[in-house]
């Protein structure tokens, strides 16, 4: 009896829940953290300014880049926005590595990275953890764009092990930065070359979920997987070209557009990064990375200090691994070996100078000895003298 | 120009005036150091220590005013943030659809509470709401006849099911509690299994938040309640006020008044009147239909006519009927008319399923997880004696933080020097202290063995001399100073320790 008329009843409502969520979001806003690495002068500050249309950061002044190379400035910095694009609001950090892999010596270099990384899972699980948690700061990273020079050859030492630390950490996207100065075939070489060590290496790279039960969001999704790692351009500048102001590069051969598919891969980390993937970057973010940290931390924790056990992330705590700490305790260590091995000097010295007293003195024992047979000897003889009287 | 440092404090009004006074006295000062002290650097100095030190307090002041919380009072720079207007398009407008489509892909859950007493029509409401048999209803209710001295055990049963329409797939759970008001004395235990059900709910899920592997985490905490009230056509009873009062703080109440077709319209209006002016006064706390920033005119007031329909007159029904206009609706036929559940002139059933279900089931969900559950969680970890660390909330500074992380490592580096200088210092100590003893050990010996010599060579000199006689008197004497002479020379040697070294 009650199925009879189903038609006629009004819908129940629940189809309208999914526009429920939309609207719950959109007066939320969201919040997105993206991270910058890689060398300077790729272009990243470019980059940032092109995506999201605006001057977040100013550019840095190139002649005093190197004018001060013996302070060392902070290794991270943070810019805060929030923007808003139809009405939806977006608070954005750009985490910024400048001086990645500037030094002579880049060893370690991706270290501030990823201990950044694993810092803002720690405070945030720390926050999480207090009894009343509202307005928790979270500085989470969503993404971290990897800058990778456009060398034509293949990825250097440095991008392989930082690569690697990243991967396992957050949702690593690797750039071939200004993409304009290979050809498509060097281009197509390049990349196929990079997939091959990222394979090899067994880097983790961020992959958007092919959904199947969405056949153009699959093919997308495909499309940019088989893009990686996506080779870009930016430009802040604006070129007229058939009456449309267009941003691109203008060289005495030609014009390169940003937004050309042609010429590079822009609008696809675009899409990815913002447009159909933005959301799976947070939620991945949430789900996987930020639990597995949590999961290491809580497990680490009860097997307290076996360095065996999280080897893989034993940076959990921080200051035992900064090389430039581990320099000054090693300086302080060498000091002291030094000091005593001056002191062994004296010592050395010391133990001489007993021996030659030693030396002197028994000399001086002799010497009253010989006196002594001599007088002796006299006394016999004056025995004797006195024997024979 | 230490008066210039001190200007940056301009911003705190608090500490402008100690500024402006050290300030000035660094002006007075500056100049009566110019004219008589005979060493300007000593006093210019204490001012600059005066003057950056107001300046850090201004720069934490602006913060925030009143309290000073313990994070800001550690030096929190303010954050600068960029603030821009986008025009062209960028594309993380996109997110809200991202999320719809997933939230398709994921469906949905909805867990809801009906409590009411026995004969208020609920099953039949829930059936009707979702437009499902979620309860099997009984053609004939059954009759049981209870023992009247004992007390009515009020039970949990749960129901589930999924609904689907249009491909959005929705896991409800209804959580009723039959028994509840039966009782002749219902002071205590009606509502009592009702509140530690919803308590018990909030403790499950904070026990799945707080394990390891949160991944398989289950939401059953209880997103809506909807309270039957009696259509007496009076107002609240004892045990309506005392279970709202138990619960409101815990759930998004929703309460409806059962059965309403035995109310005429005047009859409700008067009735929610007395409702409403009842849950004001008694401090209770309903779940208010929000108005989104963004809503349009037309949302505006749809949601402001189904917040005036609280409490919700519902008639509900699963029995379909022909009406004499020849339509087929949802209904109950009386000898005096068809009243129509479908129709908002019959009674509030659709205003009700479109704040529950239509407009509101997603927002129900949001304000448990972030205000009811949040504030009972709050409670819970602070009576367990868990206490509030507010410094883990302050924004991340990178330079704050090199500044902590060169302290700390600093005292590290501290302590490590100390340490190592002890060892380092036990060491030279005990090596010193032994070549100490071997010299003079040397030294003791060398003197015993020259003091016997001597004494043996004293004694042939004495027997020598004897035999001699007096002849050779002179040339004794000059003997015995040349051995003499040595041991006048190493006196010194033998007190003094560590003389060779």
């Amino acid at each position: 009896m009650s199925q009879v008329a189903t038609a006629n009843a009004e819908p129940i409502g629940i189809t309208n829940l999914p526009n429920q969520r939309y609207k719950i979001v959109s007066k939320e806003g969201a919040t997105f953290t993206v991270m910058l690495a890689g060398e300077s002068g790729l272009g990243k500050t470019t980059f940032i300014n092109t995506l999201f249309q605006t001057l977040l950061i100013p550019h840095q002044d190139n002649r005093n880049r190197f004018s001060k190379p013996i302070k060392k400035t902070v290794e991270i910095s943070i810019v805060r926005a929030e923007l808003e694009e139809k009405n939806f609001k977006l608070r954005l950090n750009v985490i910024d590595t400048p001086g990645f892999g500037d030094n002579v010596n880049n060893k370690n270099a991706w270290q501030p990275i990823v201990e950044f990384i694993d810092e803002q899972h720690s405070s945030y699980m720390k926050q999480e953890s207090q009894p009343t948690r509202t307005g928790a700061k979270d500085l989470r990273v969503h993404a971290c764009l990897y800058f990778i020079r456009p060398t034509g050859h293949t990825l250097k030492p440095l991008d392989i092990e930082a690569m690697k630390r990243i991967g396992t950490r957050a949702n690593l996207i690797p750039v071939i930065a200004k993409a304009d100065t290979l050809t498509p075939n060097e281009m197509l070489e390049f990349k196929k070359r990079i997939r091959a060590i990222i394979e090899a290496q067994n880097i983790r790279i961020y992959s958007p979920p092919i959904e199947t039960d969405d056949q153009a969001a699959a093919e997308h999704a495909k499309q940019l997987i088989e893009s990686m790692p996506f080779a870009v351009i930016g430009s802040e500048e604006e070129f007229e070209v058939d009456g449309k102001m267009v941003k691109g590069r203008r060289y005495p051969w030609g014009f390169v557009e940003v937004e050309n598919d042609q010429h590079c891969d822009f609008r696809k980390l675009r899409s990815l990064l913002l447009r159909t993937n933005m959301l799976d970057l947070i939620l991945s973010t949430r789900e996987i990375h930020y639990e597995t940290y949590r999961g290491l931390k809580m497990n680490g924790e009860v097997g307290s200090e076996s360095p065996s056990k999280d080897s893989k992330r034993k940076s959990v705590d921080k200051f035992v691994d900064n090389p430039e700490f581990i320099e000054e305790e090693k300086r302080l260590k060498r000091y002291f070996a030094e000091q005593l091995r001056n002191e062994d000097q004296r010592f050395k010295q010391w133990k001489q100078n007993i021996h030659t007293e030693k030396n002197r003195l028994n000399h001086d024992l002799a010497n009253l000895q010989g006196d002594m047979k001599r007088l002796e000897e006299e006394v016999t003889s004056l025995k004797q003298e006195k024997g024979y009287e | 120009m230490t008066v210039d440092e001190s200007k940056p404090a301009d911003g705190a009004p608090s500490i402008s005036a100690s500024a402006s006074t050290a300030a000035a006295a660094a002006t007075t000062a500056n100049v009566s150091s110019n004219v008589t002290s005979p060493i300007p650097g000593a006093s210019s100095e204490q001012l600059k220590v005066l003057a950056t030190a107001t300046t850090t307090d201004a720069s934490s002041a602006p913060q925030k005013t009143g309290s000073v919380k313990p994070a800001e009072a550690s030096g929190q720079r303010d954050v600068p943030v960029i603030k821009r207007k986008l025009n062209g398009y960028v594309g993380f407008a996109n997110l809200p659809k991202q999320w719809h489509r997933k939230s398709i892909r994921r469906g949905f859950s909805f867990n809801l509470m009906v409590v009411g007493a026995k004969g208020l029509g609920k099953s039949t409401l829930i059936n009707t709401l979702f437009n499902k048999e979620l309860y099997k209803l009984d053609t004939v209710p059954k009759v049981n006849y209870p023992d009247l001295e004992q007390p009515v055990d009020v039970k949990i049963d749960t129901v589930s099911a999924e609904i689907e329409e249009n491909n959005v797939k929705l896991n409800l759970t209804v959580i009723d509690c039959p028994g509840f008001g039966e009782n002749i004395d219902n002071t205590d235990v009606s509502w009592k299994p009702v509140v530690d059900e919803i308590n018990h709910r909030f403790d499950q899920y904070l026990e799945q938040e707080t394990k390891v592997n949160r991944s398989t985490i289950v939401d059953n905490r209880v997103h809506a309640l909807l309270y039957f009230i009696e259509p007496t056509g009076h107002s609240l009873k004892p045990l309506d006020i005392e279970f709202m009062k138990q619960v409101h703080e815990k759930v998004n109440l929703i309460p409806v008044i059962a059965r309403s077709d035995t109310l005429t319209e005047k009859e409700v209006k008067q009735s929610k009147q007395l409702i409403l002016d009842d849950i004001k006064n008694q401090g209770i706390t309903l779940f208010n239909p929000p108005i989104y920033d963004n809503d349009d005119d037309e949302t505006v007031s749809a949601t402001n006519e189904m917040a005036e329909k609280i409490p919700f007159a519902v008639v509900g029904s699963t029995n379909y009927i022909q009406t004499p206009d020849g339509r087929t609706v949802r209904g109950r036929s009386y000898p005096w008319g068809i009243i129509e559940v479908d129709n908002e002139e019959d009674c509030d059933f659709i205003k009700l399923r479109q704040l529950l279900i239509r407009n509101f089931m997603e927002e129900l969900k949001e304000t448990t997880a972030k205000v009811s559950y949040e504030k009972y969680r709050t409670g819970k970890l602070l009576k367990l004696g868990i206490q509030q660390d507010d410094s883990v909330f302050r924004e991340f500074d990178p330079v704050l933080k090199q500044e902590e992380e060169k302290l700390l490592h600093e005292a590290k580096l501290n302590s490590m020097e100390a340490q190592m200088r002890s060892i380092f210092q036990q060491k030279v100590n005990r090596e010193e202290k032994k070549l100490q003893e071997t010299e003079a050990d040397l030294f003791s010996k060398h003197k015993e063995m020259r003091e016997k010599l001597l004494k043996q060579i004293k004694l042939l000199e004495e027997k020598k001399k004897e035999l001699e006689g007096a002849q050779s008197k002179s040339q004794q004497s000059h003997k015995q100073q040349a051995y003499a002479s040595p041991q006048v020379n190493n006196a010194p040697v033998k007190t003094r320790k560590g003389f060779l070294r």
